[in-house]
């Protein structure tokens, strides 16, 4: 018997992006019928909340530390191990579509294999797999960049190149620049066809690889969508699936400025101060971009993007699962489907990502269709896992013993399962270093339904600060309990066991070698 | 000689963003006549295609297809140190680019140095001048030439502006 693993992820996509999850807008089927045939994660929580650090944990099952990309610009080392390398070495036909961003996008002199192929339009490193992939075609967030995409859509759609948001303005900054209706940052018109868009193209780039393959193939086949990351600039055909004007603002969106500000001066000090647009302490929201200036309505309208563009997502995958039961493959078919970190998307008067440890960011879609060959019972685990359990999850399907180096366990396939784990709780680190100056360092534990995050010394932080989040009484996470007395033994329990479980820092981190 | 075409730009307030340094087994004159031929610098600058020179003005077009215009400030043999801005297209408010070549015991020690703004650049040039002193070891006590380098000959007549920083 043959195995085959379909691993999707997506970009910047929160929970509740997903019917199965309790999304209300996006229709979403094909994921919601893989979730009913399967195992739905209710926590699934990133070892980092930005793309480089959490796509490292996910192709090497390594926390941050042990990994060493600590923030984005840092390139995984060449020679990491990876459960791509793991599955090639046994015999799999690997290959990966879309967006990797295991090494820097920012790299004029094509320091890194990823921008040499796809610059050069090369499949492979030079006729080597790259890190245990057969075969790559890249995508980013747009035409642009040292991708396979930007070369085929140069070759097939050149009138399109300039249609997509340029993610970056002519200082390298994240571009700041607003449109749409109403004005919002990174929202724009984009004329190009659907079918030229990124999404239709990654899996069109997938399909043609199995397409080549033999039917008694072992296969992984990580299909990795670039949206809805921003810049939110779905093709214009399709943005009248969802019409913000009648969105309601999310859950997570304190209406009211003056409580919105008043829940910031709750929580550790950055967050107002970014706000305010006192700070700027990480690359990945644009630095001349104030928050404070977010109104209701452009909520509504990146809101409605970001729903059009998981719908686009979701009905891609279904072209790719329906040719795959067409080949015969869907009985041994694991498919695993999640996302690198989530997006505020209005949370908390908020838009994009930064060292923020709250659900916006870290709640992600997890769901795992196992092999129908396989019988498993679908279900739905409520506990934490993580991110870093994906690659050994790849080994266990593959019949491949998880090695030493992996720090995550296989995914449990049901609550009782999740029970029995050896390690529930589930670690989130952020450490960056801005141009600025800005310095901010934290770490995170989720355990007992408690989101527990300690500051270190830094630019905004004198080290005594914290988060503690009670996920049963106070989903929106609005109550900030760190200096609460009555939380002070549940607290310092949590910190202990943090400190227990973090791997050691390495003594000689790994450099920055590009903003992004 | 000092060859100097013009006062190198300085702003006091501006500070070294990049400072790189390597001895390599060689005595400074061969080194520094290296360095200081400056359309020679995409033999020694892995992921730099060519580096044409006209006047004060040298174009630098990268791998990934970006082009770089530079301005050549100095090039001062009795000090062995060669300085340079970026000029465009890419919007640079500051830039000034210094190599010196300087006695050491064990043959000579390079120092690259660069101030940038913007800052995001700055470890994108950190990485590659780091890169670049090798490249400049590799061929001054090997004679190899850099990764992606295209001679004179080999050169193809694309302008540079179809790729991206």
């Amino acid at each position: 018997m043959s195995r085959r693993i379909l691993f999707v992820t997506t970009d910047q996509q929160r929970y509740d992006a997903l019917g199965c999850n309790g999304g209300r807008i996006a229709r979403t089927p094909v994921v919601d019928q893989l979730a009913a045939a399967g195992i739905r994660y209710e926590r699934a929580i990133p070892q980092n909340v930005v793309c480089m650090p959490s796509r490292a944990t996910m192709l090497t099952g390594q926390h941050v530390r042990n990994h060493g990309v600590w923030m984005n610009g840092v390139p995984l080392p060449h020679d990491a191990p990876s459960v791509s390398s793991l599955l090639h070495s046994a015999g799999w036909r690997t290959g990966l579509f879309g967006k990797a961003h295991f090494e820097p996008f920012l790299d004029p002199f094509l320091r890194f294999p990823e921008s040499r192929m796809g610059r050069h339009r090369q499949t492979d490193e030079d006729g080597r797999p790259h890190r245990g992939f057969d075969h790559m075609e890249l995508a980013g967030h747009g035409g642009a960049g040292l991708v396979h995409y930007s070369g085929w859509l140069r070759e097939n759609h050149p009138e399109h190149l300039a249609s997509y948001f340029p993610p970056v303005d002519r200082t390298l900054d994240v571009n700041a620049d607003g449109g749409g209706d109403t004005g919002a940052p990174q929202v724009s018109h984009n004329p190009i066809p659907r079918d030229a868009y990124h999404t239709d193209w990654v899996v069109d780039r997938a399909l043609a690889w199995l397409d080549g393959l033999e039917d008694c193939d072992d296969w992984f086949c990580w299909v990795s969508f670039p949206d809805p990351h921003h810049p939110w600039d779905p093709p214009a055909s399709e943005v009248g699936r969802v019409q913000w004007r009648d969105l309601d603002l999310p859950a997570g969106y304190p209406v009211d400025r003056t409580e919105r500000e008043a829940l910031l001066d709750a929580k550790a000090p950055h967050w107002r101060r970014w706000y305010d647009g006192d700070l700027v302490s990480n690359y990945e929201a644009p630095a001349k971009w104030v928050p404070a200036t977010l109104t209701a309505d452009q909520v509504r309208e990146v809101d409605a993007r970001t729903h059009v563009s998981n719908e686009l997502i979701d009905e891609a995958l279904g072209r790719l699962l329906k040719a795959l039961d067409r080949r015969g493959w869907d009985e041994d078919l694991d498919v695993v489907f999640t996302t690198d970190h989530g997006e505020f998307q209005g949370d908390h008067g908020l838009l994009f990502k930064g060292p923020y440890h709250v659900d916006s960011l870290m709640r992600l879609p997890l769901v795992w269709r196992p092999a129908p060959s396989r019988g498993v019972v679908p279900g739905v685990v409520d506990g934490p896992v993580g991110l870093v359990d994906l690659a050994p999850t790849f080994c266990q399907i593959a019949g491949l013993e998880v090695p030493d180096w992996m720090d995550g366990a296989p995914l449990p396939a049901s609550s009782a399962g999740w029970a029995s784990r050896e390690r529930p709780a589930v670690l989130t680190e952020w450490d960056s270093r801005h141009p600025s100056g800005a310095e901010v360092h934290l770490q995170t534990i989720t355990l007992d339904g408690m989101v527990c995050t300690r500051y270190e010394p830094g630019t905004s932080h004198s080290g005594t600060e914290g988060e503690l989040w009670d996920l049963s009484t106070d989903p929106l996470q609005r109550v900030n309990r760190w200096d609460d007395p009555s939380c002070r033994s549940m607290r310092d329990a949590l910190v202990n066991e943090l400190d227990a479980l973090l791997p050691e820092r390495p003594s000689d981190p790994l450099r920055v070698e590009a903003p992004v | 000689m000092l060859w100097k075409w013009s006062v190198p730009f300085r702003i006091v307030e501006h500070t070294v963003d990049v400072r790189r340094e390597l001895v390599i087994e060689s005595p400074a004159g061969p080194v520094w006549a290296v360095v200081a031929a400056a359309e020679r610098q995409a033999e020694w600058f892995p992921g730099m295609v060519s580096s044409r020179v006209e006047g004060a003005v040298r174009t630098v077009v990268a791998a990934g297809g970006a082009l770089f215009q530079e301005e050549i400030l100095a090039i001062d043999h009795s000090r062995r140190t060669f300085e340079y801005r970026i000029t465009g297209p890419i919007l640079v408010h500051h830039h000034l680019g210094r190599i010196s070549v300087l006695d050491d015991e064990a043959g000579c020690r390079v120092v690259y140095e660069q101030e940038i703004d913007p800052k995001a650049m700055a470890p994108v040039l950190d990485a590659a001048v780091g890169d670049a002193l090798e490249g400049l070891r590799d061929l001054v006590v090997h004679g190899r030439t850099s990764r992606g380098w295209e001679s004179p000959a080999e050169a193809s007549p694309g302008d540079g502006t179809e790729g991206n920083i």
